[in-house]
C-alpha cells in the first residue's frame, strides 16, 4: 500500500513542479519515484499477504508481480517521454502526472480484493486516460478518440457495476472471500442473479481489455491517441485489467467454470480472428499494432479460459512478452514519424540501411509479438497453448495456431520493408533515452525466449 | 417494536406513491387544461422570442465563454467532495481521533488542487 500512496503523492509533487516551472526535474524525479514504488513492492515480496483497509486490498505474490511489471513499463513509457510531450503540448507535468495517476488506478485494479476497488480502481485508471487520449487539444483525431474513449468507457463501466451491484445482490458481500464462500456454500442453490452478474462483469471487463465484440473503440483510440499515450494504454492497461479479469475469476468464479467459459470460448475465438483478419488489411502500421492489441487480447482469454493453478503464470508472462515488444515497436514508429511524418508501413522502407540498429530492435520486436522461437512472446504463446491444451480444447488451439500464422504475415511486413525495400531516406537520429530502452527491451525479450524461468518462476 | 415492523411494509409507502402521482399529475394536469382552455392568439410578435423587449439579433445557438465552464466544473468539483464530509459528519464519534486525522489528510488534498487550480489560472475570468 505504501507504494500506491507514494505515487499518489509523486503524481501530486509532479503537478507542483509543474506550477513552479521545474521542467527538467520532472522526467528524473517521476523515474526516481517509480524505482521507490518497485522498490517498496520487492520488499513486501517475501511477507504474508493478508488483506489489507477492511479487506479492500491484497497484496499477495499475485499484485506484486503485476504491479512491479506495470511499474517497470511505465518507466520505459517515461524514458522515452523526453522531447516527445514537450513538442505537442506545453502541459508536460500534467502528462506525467496523468500517466502517475492512472499507474495507481492499475495497481489498485491488480491488487484488489473487494469488487468496490476493483471499480474504483478501473475508474482512476480509465479517468486519467480519457484525458490523456485528448491531450492534443487542437487535434481533430485525438478529440475524435477521447470521446469515443469516454463514452464507450462510461458505457462499459455501467456494464461492470451493474455486474457487481447484482453479485451483490446474490451474495450480500463485495468481498472476494465471500464471494467464494457463497459459491462453495451453495453449488446447488445459487441465485439467478448471480448468473447474470457474471455475464454482466465479463461483458463490462471485455470492453476494457478490447475484446471482441466490445473492441470497436480500440483501434480509432489507439490511432488517434498520441503515440506514447497508445504505448501506454496497450501496456499498463492492458496488462492490468487483463490481471484483474484474472483475479476476479481465479478467486471466485473457478466452480462456475461450466456457466461461464463457453462465453468466454466465443469471445476469446471472435476476438482473434477479428483481430488477425483486420490486422492484415491495415496500411498503417500503428493501426495494425491497435488491431494487433485486439488479437493479443484474444490470447491472454486463454489464459483465464483454462483458468487454473498455471493461468496467473501463463498470463504475467505473455504480457510482459507483449509489454515490452510494443514498447520497441512504438518507439521505433515514434522515431520513424518523426523523420518519416507518415505511420504508414511505406515508412519503414529502407529503415535497415540507415539505421541497423533500430531495424534489428524493431524485428526483435516483431519476432516476439509473431511469437517466433527464442524471443519472449514464443515463451508467453507457448505456455497459453499447453494450458489449452491441458484442457483438452484442441480445436480452440488449432484455431490459435491458425491466427498465430496470420500473425506471422503483417508482422513481417514490416521487417520486409525495412531489409529490402530499398528507399532514399535520411539517417533517423536517436537519442540516448530511446536507444537505452530499445537496447534493454531488445535484451529482455531474447533473454526471456532463451531463459523462460527468469519471469516464468514469479508465479 | 410493532411500529417498526410496520414501517417496513410495502403498503406504509402507498402515502408516498399517492403523493408522487398527485405532485406529477398537478404539474401535468394544468399544462394540459391551460393548453385546451386557453384563448389562442397567435401574432408574428408573440411567436417570437422574448429577449427583455429587445430586437432578437443572430443565432442562439453559439459557442459561449469557455471561462464559465471551467468555474461551474470547479464548483461542481468541490461541490461534490462535500457529500464525504456528510456520512463522516454522522460517524464524526465512532471514527475518533484517526477519522478527525483522515479527513485532515482528505481537506489537505482538496486544498493542494485548489491551490493548483488557483495557480494555473482556471479561475482567473480574462
Amino acid at each position: 500500500m505504501s507504494a500506491i500512496i507514494t505515487l499518489s503523492l509523486l503524481a501530486v509533487l509532479l503537478l507542483y513542479l509543474g506550477l513552479f516551472k521545474a521542467k527538467k526535474a520532472l522526467l528524473p524525479v517521476s523515474l526516481l519515484g517509480l524505482l521507490a514504488a518497485i522498490v517498496l513492492y520487492s520488499i513486501q515480496w517475501d511477507t504474508d499477504a493478508e488483506p489489507l483497509y477492511s479487506g479492500m486490498v491484497l497484496f499477495d505474490h499475485f499484485a506484486v508481480a503485476f504491479s512491479i511489471l506495470s511499474l517497470f513499463i511505465t518507466g520505459l513509457v517515461f524514458l522515452l517521454s523526453r522531447d516527445y510531450f514537450d513538442s505537442i503540448s506545453e502541459h508536460v507535468a500534467e502528462y506525467y502526472a496523468l500517466i502517475i495517476f492512472s499507474l495507481t488506478g492499475a495497481l489498485l485494479v491488480v491488487s484488489f480484493h473487494n469488487l468496490a476497488m476493483l471499480f474504483i480502481g478501473i475508474e482512476i485508471m480509465s479517468v486519467a486516460l480519457y484525458i490523456l487520449v485528448g491531450i492534443r487539444k487542437r487535434d481533430f483525431s485525438s478529440n475524435e478518440a477521447a470521446l469515443k474513449y469516454f463514452l464507450m468507457g462510461a458505457f462499459s463501466t455501467g456494464f461492470l457495476l451493474f455486474g457487481i451491484t447484482l453479485i451483490y445482490g446474490a451474495t450480500g458481500s463485495f468481498d472476494l472471500t465471500e464471494i467464494k464462500n457463497y459459491l462453495i456454500a451453495n453449488p446447488h442453490s445459487i441465485s439467478p442473479l448471480f448468473y447474470s452478474g457474471i455475464l454482466l462483469l465479463i461483458i463490462g471487463l471485455s470492453f476494457k481489455v478490447g475484446a471482441a465484440p466490445f473492441h470497436f473503440w480500440t483501434p480509432d483510440v489507439y490511432e488517434g491517441a498520441p503515440i506514447l499515450i497508445t504505448t501506454f494504454m496497450s501496456t499498463v492497461v492492458k496488462t492490468a485489467a487483463f490481471a484483474g479479469f484474472l483475479r476476479l475469476f481465479l478467486t471466485c468464479f473457478v466452480p462456475l467454470q461450466d456457466f461461464w467459459a463457453p462465453v468466454l470460448l466465443v469471445i476469446t475465438v471472435l476476438t482473434l480472428f477479428i483481430g488477425n483478419i483486420s490486422a492484415l488489411a491495415q496500411q498503417s502500421f500503428k493501426r495494425m499494432l491497435a488491431y494487433s492489441s485486439i488479437s493479443h487480447a484474444g490470447y491472454m482469454l486463454f489464459g483465464i479460459l483454462s483458468i487454473g493453478a498455471a493461468s496467473a503464470g501463463a498470463i504475467f508472462v505473455y504480457s510482459a512478452a507483449y509489454s515490452i515488444a510494443s514498447v520497441v515497436a512504438f518507439a521505433v514508429l515514434i522515431l520513424v514519424k518523426r523523420s518519416r511524418g507518415s505511420e504508414h508501413f511505406e515508412a519503414f522502407n529502407g529503415l535497415a540501411a540507415k539505421n541497423p540498429y533500430l531495424a534489428f530492435t524493431l524485428s526483435v520486436a516483431m519476432l516476439s509479438l509473431a511469437g517466433i522461437p527464442l524471443t519472449a512472446g514464443f515463451v508467453g504463446k507457448f505456455m497459453m497453448f499447453s494450458g489449452v491444451l491441458a484442457n483438452y480444447h484442441i480445436v480452440l488451439l488449432l484455431l490459435a495456431v491458425l491466427n498465430a500464422a496470420m500473425g506471422i504475415y503483417y508482422y513481417f511486413r514490416v521487417i520486409v520493408a525495412m531489409y529490402f525495400r530499398p528507399a532514399d531516406r535520411e539517417e533517423v537520429t536517436v537519442n540516448a533515452n530511446y536507444k537505452a530502452v530499445l537496447f534493454i527491451g531488445a535484451l529482455l525479450t531474447i533473454a526471456i525466449g532463451i531463459f523462460p524461468s527468469l519471469l516464468a518462476g514469479w508465479l | 417494536m410493532t411500529q417498526a415492523e410496520a414501517v417496513n411494509t410495502s403498503a406504509n409507502y402507498l402515502p408516498i406513491l399517492f403523493q408522487l402521482i398527485v405532485a406529477g399529475g398537478f404539474g401535468v394536469g394544468t399544462i394540459i387544461i391551460t393548453h385546451l382552455i386557453g384563448p389562442k392568439v397567435k401574432t408574428e410578435n408573440k411567436l417570437g422570442s422574448f429577449e427583455s423587449g429587445i430586437e432578437v439579433i443572430g443565432n442562439a445557438r453559439q459557442p459561449f465563454s469557455i471561462k464559465y465552464f471551467m468555474v461551474a466544473i470547479l464548483f461542481v468539483l468541490f461541490d461534490i467532495e462535500v457529500i464525504f464530509m456528510y456520512p463522516w459528519a454522522v460517524n464524526f464519534r465512532q471514527f475518533g481521533l484517526s477519522g478527525l486525522l483522515e479527513m485532515f489528510i482528505f481537506m489537505a488534498l482538496l486544498l493542494l488542487g485548489f491551490i493548483y487550480v488557483i495557480k494555473k489560472r482556471a479561475l482567473e475570468w480574462d
